[in-house]
This record gives C-alpha cells, structure tokens and sequence, in this order.
C-alpha cells in the first residue's frame, strides 16, 4: 500500500510538472498549427498520463486522456487541422484533466467528475461519423467539425461571424451541459471503458509491457537524435530534444510513475541528475542556517573587541583567519541553500499565455503576450505569492488597458495589443515589468473617479503628483470601469495586488503615458527569511528597516522640515515627502534633544513613499527574522526581531504598517518647542515642586526660610551633578529650579546648559541666585538657559515673588 | 504473543497509574517574592531561571510587559510581575531574577524580586483561591498552607496568557 502510495504521489508530481508546460505548448500550437515537435510534445504529455493513469487504475483519467490521445494523433499525423475551434475542445479535456489530477491528489480517487460530454466532444471533433448517435448539440458541433475545410477560404468577415455563430453556440451548449450534467454520469463511463477495467492481469501486463517498450524506443530515439543533432531536421515526427527554455523534459517523467519499469531501465545505464527533496527539509535548513549566520554576526563582533583589546598580539592574526574564514563558509552555504530553494518564475509565466488567448476571446480583443526572463530564478516562497498579483495585474492590462481592435486602428495604432511581461535581476531583487501598449492611464480621470467614489477628497486630489494619482488605482473600491464584467469592475484585484506585493516588502512603480501605454514594475527581494537591513537609532533604541524598502537616506537640517496641514513635510529634490518620526511611532520618550540635524530615511513600499525620521544611522546589516512569539504576535508596526552582534535583540520594522500608523500619528516633528507636558492638577500649595540648588548650608537654609510660607515643596541639591542625578531619576516634577552659580563639581552655567539638553526640561525656569552681579555674568547666564537672575543678598519677599511668578502660583488653584 | 504482550502492557500501565497517584499527593513548587507576597509556581512549569540580562523595549504593550530577550537565539517576551499585579515598579536589585516559564508551546520570562525556596507541598494543604474573584479571571490556582505562612499557587497558563 505504502508503495502504491509512493508510486501515486510520484506520478502527481510529474503529471502537474507536465501540464504546467503543456498550456503554453498549446497556445503556441494554435498559431503555429503544422509544428510537428510541440504536437509531438502535446501528443507524449497525454499519452504519459494515460499509460501512469491506467497503470494506477484511474478509470476516468485514462478514459479521457486515451480519447485525448486519439485526437492528438490525427492531427499529428495531419488527419485533422487543429484551429480554435479544435482547440477550444482541447483546451476543455486539458482543464478537465487538471481538475480530476487535483481530485486524485485531495481525494485519492478520481471518481466523481463528469468527463462524458467533453470526451464525446472530442470525438466528434476527432471523426464526424461516430458522433451521429450523440445528441442534437453535438451533431452540430459534428457540423462544424467536418464543415472545416471550408475556412480557408471564408472571407475575413464570414470568419468573423462564424465565430460569433460558434461562441454562441457552444454557450448554449455549456448551459445545457450544466442542466444536464446530474443526469447521466456513471453508468455511460462503465460502459466506455471496457479496455482496463476489464482486463485480466496478464493483459494488464501485456500492456504495460507494450508501454514500457514504446517509451523506451522513444527515448532510444531521442538519444540517437540528440547525438547527431542538427543532421536531421523533420523527416519523420521523431519526438525531439525540447527546447532550451522548457523546464522538466519528459524522459524521466515516465520512469517514476511506473516503478516496475525502474529495475530495467537502470541498465540502461541513465544517471538521475536531479532528486526531488521534501521542502520541509529545505525550510529546516533554512532556518539553521539562519541561526548560523547569527552565530557569524557574533563572532566578527567578538572578533572586533578581541582585536581591539589585544592589539598586536601574534594569535590575533590566527583568530582573524578563523573569523573570516567562517564567515567566507557561511555566505557560501547560505547562498547555496538560497539557491536550493530557488525556482525559474517561468513556473509562473507558463500560465499566462493561457489566459490571455482566453482572454482576448472573451473581450474580443486581439491582444499578444511576450514573455521574456522566464529563467529568472527566485524563492520557492515567493514564487508561489507572484501569481496572483500576476494575474490581476495581466487581467487589468487586458481589460482597461488594450482597447478594442477598431479603437486601435482609429487611434493609428496596429490592431494586435501587445502585453510585455519581463523578469530580470536588480542586486538582491528580482524585478518583474508588465508592460502594455494600451490606452494609459489618465491622472485626472482617476482623480475625478476617486473623488466619485469618495475615496479621497477634492483638497487631496489637488495635492496629488501624477504618479500618486496612478497609486489612486490600488485603493479598495477604486474601478474604472463602467460596468462590471467578468473580467473586472469590482474594484478589488488591484487591491490585492497591493497587499500582496507588501507582504513579500516588495514595491510598485507605475508609469504611463495617456495613448501610449502603462508600465508597472514590481521589485522584490529574492528571499524572506535573511535579509539586508538598516539599522537605525532614535534615543538610546535601534530599530532595523528592511533594505528592500529603503531608497535612500539624507541628512537634513530642522529648517528644511516644513508644515503642511498639521503634516511635517520635506522637499527631496522635486518631490514632497511626507515626514514621521520614528519616535513617534514607537512611543520613544524623547529625554535628549535631537541636535540641529536629522537623518531621514526615505522608506518605499508598492506604490507610497514616506520619510522615517531617525536620530542615528548605524549600518547595514544581514539579520534573520525572528518571530516575537504567540504572546506578542501581531504588534503594529513591529515586523519581528533579529539578535544582533552582541546578543541583543533588535526589532524589524514592518514598513507597510508604518505607512498606515504614519497617517494617524500626531507628528511632533518641527515643533519641538511645544512639548507636551504632562504637568499634574496642581490643588494644594505642597503640588507644587521647586528645587534649591546651592553649596551653601546658610544660602539653602535663607531660601527654604523664605518661600517655606508659601506651603510648596522644596527639594535641595548641593552641586550641579546632584541636582542632575535628581532630575534624572524624575521622582519629582519640577516647575523651577534656583541654582547658584559658584558651586564645586559642576557650577549653574554648565547645570543649565545640560538641563537644556533634556527635551523635558525644555521650558523649566531656571532662576539663578548669585552674588555675581557682572553684566558678562548676567549675559552667560541668559546664554545657557537662565529666565531670572537674582544677585544676593535679597529681600525674602522679592524672591518669592518670582518664584511665584515663575510657577505660575495660584493661577491654577 | 500478543495476547501476553497485551498483559504484559496492562500490567505495566497499572503499575504507573499507581506511581502516578503517589507522586501526585505531594507538589513541587518554586516560590518567589513579589512585592510583599510569596508565590509559587509548579517546578515543571519552569523552563529555567536566569539572572537579569538587557532587554529590548516593544513598542504599543502595555506597561507591564518590558519587551524581549534573548535566551539562547529564542526571542522571548519579558513580563514584570510588579506592574502586572499592579505594585509599584522598582529598580532591579541583586537579587532580582528571570523566571523563564511555559506551558504549551507559550514561553515567556517573568521578573520576580527574590525566590525563596522550593516547596514541596502534600496536596491535601492547598485550599481553592479566594472566592472573592471570579474562577476564569482569577490568576490565582490555590492557596497553600505551611506551618508559619501562606503561599499563593499561581496559574502559569494564565500568567502566559495575552490580554491586551
């Protein structure tokens, strides 16, 4: 049983390998119908999964693949001239094909479909005589079938309504096929299917035997073939080697889904180039890896301190070859897992030539697709996240994008669309262009859509650069379309085009010109689970950003952050950029002031931009996403955690969320001044906190003597670095401070010099109380940050008043 | 065979649900002081206990939670039973410790003042928790009596348990 199951999920494999190169070998084949070698090829992919299926006892399968079988050879032997109509009927019983594969994969059975009508189609199609005993609607299908030969000769216009005749058609025909579908479904396939159910044993073998025998004839040739190869062109329809570009080649498909064949073919002496690994194990190795070159981080980091510590010391040179070459090793092996897990993204191209000859039936449209970079190779993972975003934006290019034919030839442009889909590297990204020459997009007709539909206001569309207004068409609810059809209209493809594009920290570029066409550039990183990232800092903190979201940082001074509309903004070059702190998204408490100079990180996600303003920038550095675990999971704005060098932990930024957060955040930038304060309800006299900072005992006592009678609190200090370690450990709120000026340690400038640098103390008064009376002296002090100035000796009375004046005493009783 | 093998099996089942009981009516616990009170949690729960090491603030957590640390290239969330009880936070002293605790798959290090000793605690000593609070809020699995004092057994399930 077991093996069985083995030699089942063996054959999966191989069969999803095979169809997935067999829809673009179709399309292809539609308009180059005399290419004998994609027919040949078509013809092996469907004669393999019958003789795998028929060997695994799939009834159905084999049923429909044998008919697909007969069908294809007619046309390779030119029995039958394949055109869309031809193909349409293919294509069916290859989509049918895939859903009873997915079935057997769920279910382990593939009971249940109903492939009746569409083998009788194929019949039909195939010969026009069997098909008389079928109903009315296959008649006429027979019809058109044996009506065939006339096309070539129709003229343009007979060809044109013959199709609508057909569409029409084989509409109707889908329709009853779905009322009828319930009715008639086992008993006929018994019937159809005496060939293997039937058999005995020995005759399963015979044929098994026969398989075998023919597959390796066929391999026979194609070595022959291969070692003379450009001798022979076509001769004969001897199957030959595939093209570059097509992936899997077929030989060693066969040779897995049936195992019995295994033992004889191994004398043949063929060795297997490739194995096929859980990914499971991949992912496992992946991580280790990652905890590998954690490990690396830290030792260049120890390696440095050592360096430093023992400098000119004779094993530091040994140390240091050790180091390095660890980390040489680790790169290395790092690299080579990456690749291991890395696929062509012609996995995912491959269906798009599909779906766009689907397409362009449905809208009546002539649209081509080129398809260039399939060999682009990126991970697994991503691989598998691409193709949706794909899709929506293919569907989205055919649908507003290429006009009609007639619009086309009006507009003087050739009737035949045309959709570009590239793939090419860019350092550690992969980019993917979808380029079409179709209408463009119109920024003030999105504008204007946008404001329709309520999704930005009149003011924001105002404020909107033209390539913003391109964004406007990844909003949910956003479509242009004016009716809602098959194809589109309901505002969400882009949408997901968006979030998907954001989870793998990729970004989006549009650029379109009205008439002329749209391009869209999606860039993303190669891999998700190690990544470049920029460390910054704000504070005494460290954040890391994803390099793949940072386009670049600038240094800039206060002056050039400007307020708009309560917003920071900032002019980088010609455009406007918005600006956040990343204190404020992180609820920093800002204790330092942040010097006349700040660093902005310019952070690009899809479609958007936004300036991260840090306070340091400390270096790129490779980390490995951590998660926070189940408890913390799911913080906004905190993409994960990496270790650092030093054993510390550093937490990612998630960029998309930091957009969002970075709309809702009341800034702070620019407007230091204004701090907020979190001054308590002052209701009693003792609320109030004033600090006594003098080396005196006498002067402390004199002031505490004279403002005691106001009931408020006083706290004394005996130098400036006590007053500091004070303030520091922020047990009190002070609402002023009297400093002498003379005093051991630290004297009252440089106290208030560096009171001034705390944010927070931003706007204490300070009020200096000293026998120095000099005007140069009253200059110094206003200089480092003194609002009073009170030369001894003094009237108790005058003091307290403006210590009241400064506390503003009583107007908040 | 199997059939003998099967008595066999029985028999050996039999003799662990016996060992089982006995091991049951005595409790181990590991109490610690937090604040004023002593508490205790089941030894197993323990993963280990750590001195303070640095850690990392997260962001938009409530105050109770300090951020993460590293525990041997796991990133784990540090939780300060002070605040989380709601007492007053203190500074970290020597004698300050980590106790790094899990059930399931959840792990998290929890900043305890002092431990105090390991208990082993007959069953039959512990009372339910107060009643006063309500059974699915209440963080409390049962009380503890020693000769001279009482020790609060806590639920690790329910201290790991996010609320925010």
């Amino acid at each position: 049983m077991d093996e069985f199951e083995e030699i089942l999920q063996d054959f999966l494999i191989e069969a999803f390998e095979l169809i997935e190169q067999l829809d673009q070998d179709l399309v292809e084949l539609e308009t180059r119908p005399e290419d004998l070698e994609l027919l040949n090829r078509i013809f092996r992919v469907a004669h393999t999964i019958k003789g795998a299926s028929s060997f695994l006892n799939f009834d159905i399968l084999t049923h429909l693949t044998h008919h697909m079988e007969n069908l294809l050879n007619m046309a390779r032997h030119g029995d039958l001239i394949i055109d869309p109509n031809v193909m349409d009927v293919i294509l069916e019983s290859i989509d049918l094909m895939k859903a009873l594969l997915v079935r057997i994969r769920d279910s382990g059975s593939d009971a249940g479909l109903e492939v009746l009508g569409c083998v009788e189609r194929l019949d039909a199609v195939a010969n026009g005589e069997v098909a008389e005993a079928a109903s009315e609607l296959l008649v006429e299908i027979v019809e058109t079938a044996t009506d065939e030969i006339d096309y070539s000769q129709m003229s343009d216009e007979e060809v044109e309504a013959e199709i609508e005749r057909l569409l029409a058609e084989k509409n109707a025909e889908a329709a009853a096929k779905r009322s009828n579908t319930t009715k008639q479904p086992t008993i006929e396939i018994e019937k159809e299917e005496p060939d293997y159910s039937s058999m005995s044993d020995e005759e399963v073998d015979a044929e098994i035997e026969r398989l075998i025998l023919e597959k390796q004839a066929e391999d026979a040739t194609k070595r022959s073939s291969k070692q003379a190869v450009p001798v022979a062109p076509i001769v004969v329809p001897v199957p030959q080697p595939k093209p570059v570009a097509a992936a899997p080649a077929p030989a060693p498909a066969p040779r897995k889904s049936e195992p019995k064949e295994e033992g004889e073919s191994k004398s043949g002496g063929t060795v297997e180039q490739t194995i096929r690994v859980d990914v499971k194990r991949l992912d496992h190795l992946m991580n280790l890896i990652g905890e590998l070159v954690l490990g690396k981080n830290r030792l260049i980091k120890i390696n440095d301190d050592v360096e430093e510590r023992y400098e000119g010391e004779a094993f530091l040179e040994e140390l240091n070859q050790v180091v390095s070459i660890v980390s040489l090793v680790t790169t290395d092996l790092q690299i080579a897992v990456m690749k291991t897990r890395m696929l062509p993204i012609g996995k995912v191209f491959n269906k798009f030539p599909r779906m766009i000859r689907d397409l362009s039936r449905e809208l009546n449209k002539k649209i081509e697709l080129e398809i260039a970079g399939e060999d682009t190779e990126l991970d697994k993972s991503i691989v598998e996240e691409i193709g949706d975003p794909l899709v929506h934006i293919i569907r989205n290019s055919c649908d507003h994008g290429i006009e009609t034919p007639e619009t086309r030839l009006a507009a003087g442009k050739e009737e035949m669309g045309t959709i570009h889909l590239k793939a090419y590297h860019e350092g550690n990204h992969i980019v993917i262009q979808i380029i079409d020459d179709g209408k463009g997009l119109d920024a003030e007709m999105l504008k204007m859509k946008s404001i329709e539909k309520g999704i930005i206001t009149e003011k924001e569309a105002d404020l909107m650069s033209e390539k913003e207004a391109f964004g406007l068409i990844f909003r949910p609810g956003f479509s242009t379309a004016a009716q809602v059809t098959s194809v589109s209209g309901r505002g969400v493809g882009m949408d997901v085009v968006k979030t998907n594009i954001e989870k793998l920290n990729g970004m989006i570029d549009i650029d379109s010109e009205v008439g002329r066409g749209t391009s869209m550039k999606l860039k993303i990183p190669l891999t998700l689970a190690i990544i470049q990232a920029l460390l910054v800092g704000v504070q005494e903190e460290y954040y890391a950003i994803p390099l793949a979201s940072v386009l670049e940082t600038v240094r800039i001074s206060k002056d050039d952050i400007y307020t708009v509309e309560n917003r920071s903004v900032m002019r980088l070059r010609d455009e406007v950029l918005s600006l956040v702190h990343i204190g404020d998204i992180f609820e920093v408490e800002r204790v330092f002031d942040n010097s006349e100079h700040a660093y902005v990180v310019v952070l690009g996600l899809a479609e958007s931009k936004i300036g991260l303003i840090v306070d340091t920038l400390i270096g790129q550095e490779e980390i490995v996403i951590k998660s926070l675990g189940e408890y913390l999971k799911g913080i906004e704005g905190i993409a994960g955690a990496t270790i650092r060098g030093d054993g510390g932990v550093t937490l990612i930024v998630d960029v998309a969320a930091l957009m969002q957060m970075a709309k809702s955040v009341k800034s702070t930038v620019g407007n230091t001044g204004k701090e907020v304060k979190k001054i308590g309800v002052k209701n009693t006299p003792s609320d109030y906190c004033v600090m006594v900072v003098d080396d005196s005992k006498t002067d402390r006592t004199i002031m505490r003597k004279s403002l005691e009678s106001m009931g408020i609190t006083l706290v004394e200090a005996v130098d400036g670095v006590e007053a500091l370690g004070i303030l520091k450990q922020g047990e009190h709120f002070f609402d002023a401070m009297l400093i002498d000026i003379e005093m051991p340690r630290m004297d009252g400038y440089t106290l208030a010099a560096e009171i001034k640098k705390y944010n927070k103390y931003k706007n204490l008064p300070l009020i200096a109380v000293t026998s120095r009376s000099g005007k140069a002296d009253r200059m110094r002090g206003v200089e480092s940050g003194m609002v009073e100035y009170i030369t001894k000796p003094y009237s108790p009375d005058y003091l307290m008043n403006v210590v009241k004046r400064n506390i503003k005493f009583n107007e908040g009783l | 065979m199997s059939e003998k093998l099967q008595q066999i099996i029985n028999k050996q089942n039999r003799a662990l649900v016996g060992d089982d009981k006995k091991i049951d009516e005595v409790i181990q616990l590991v109490g610690f002081i937090v604040g004023e009170e002593e508490f205790s949690i089941p030894i197993l729960s323990i993963q280990e206990i750590i001195k303070p090491i640095p850690w990392t603030r997260v962001p938009q957590t409530p105050s109770y939670i300090l951020g993460v640390f590293n525990l041997r290239g796991s990133v784990i969330p540090l939780i300060d039973l002070r605040s989380r009880f709601g007492l007053e936070v203190q500074k970290h002293t020597e004698e300050t410790r980590f106790i790094v605790m899990k059930s399931g798959d959840d792990v998290a290090g929890f900043v305890i003042d002092r431990l105090t000793e390991a208990i082993r605690m007959p069953k039959h000593d512990i009372g339910p928790a107060p009643e006063t609070i309500s059974e699915a809020e209440s963080m409390i699995d049962g009380v503890g009596k020693q000769a001279d004092r009482i020790v609060t057994i806590l639920k690790v399930h329910k201290l790991l348990e996010r609320n925010f």
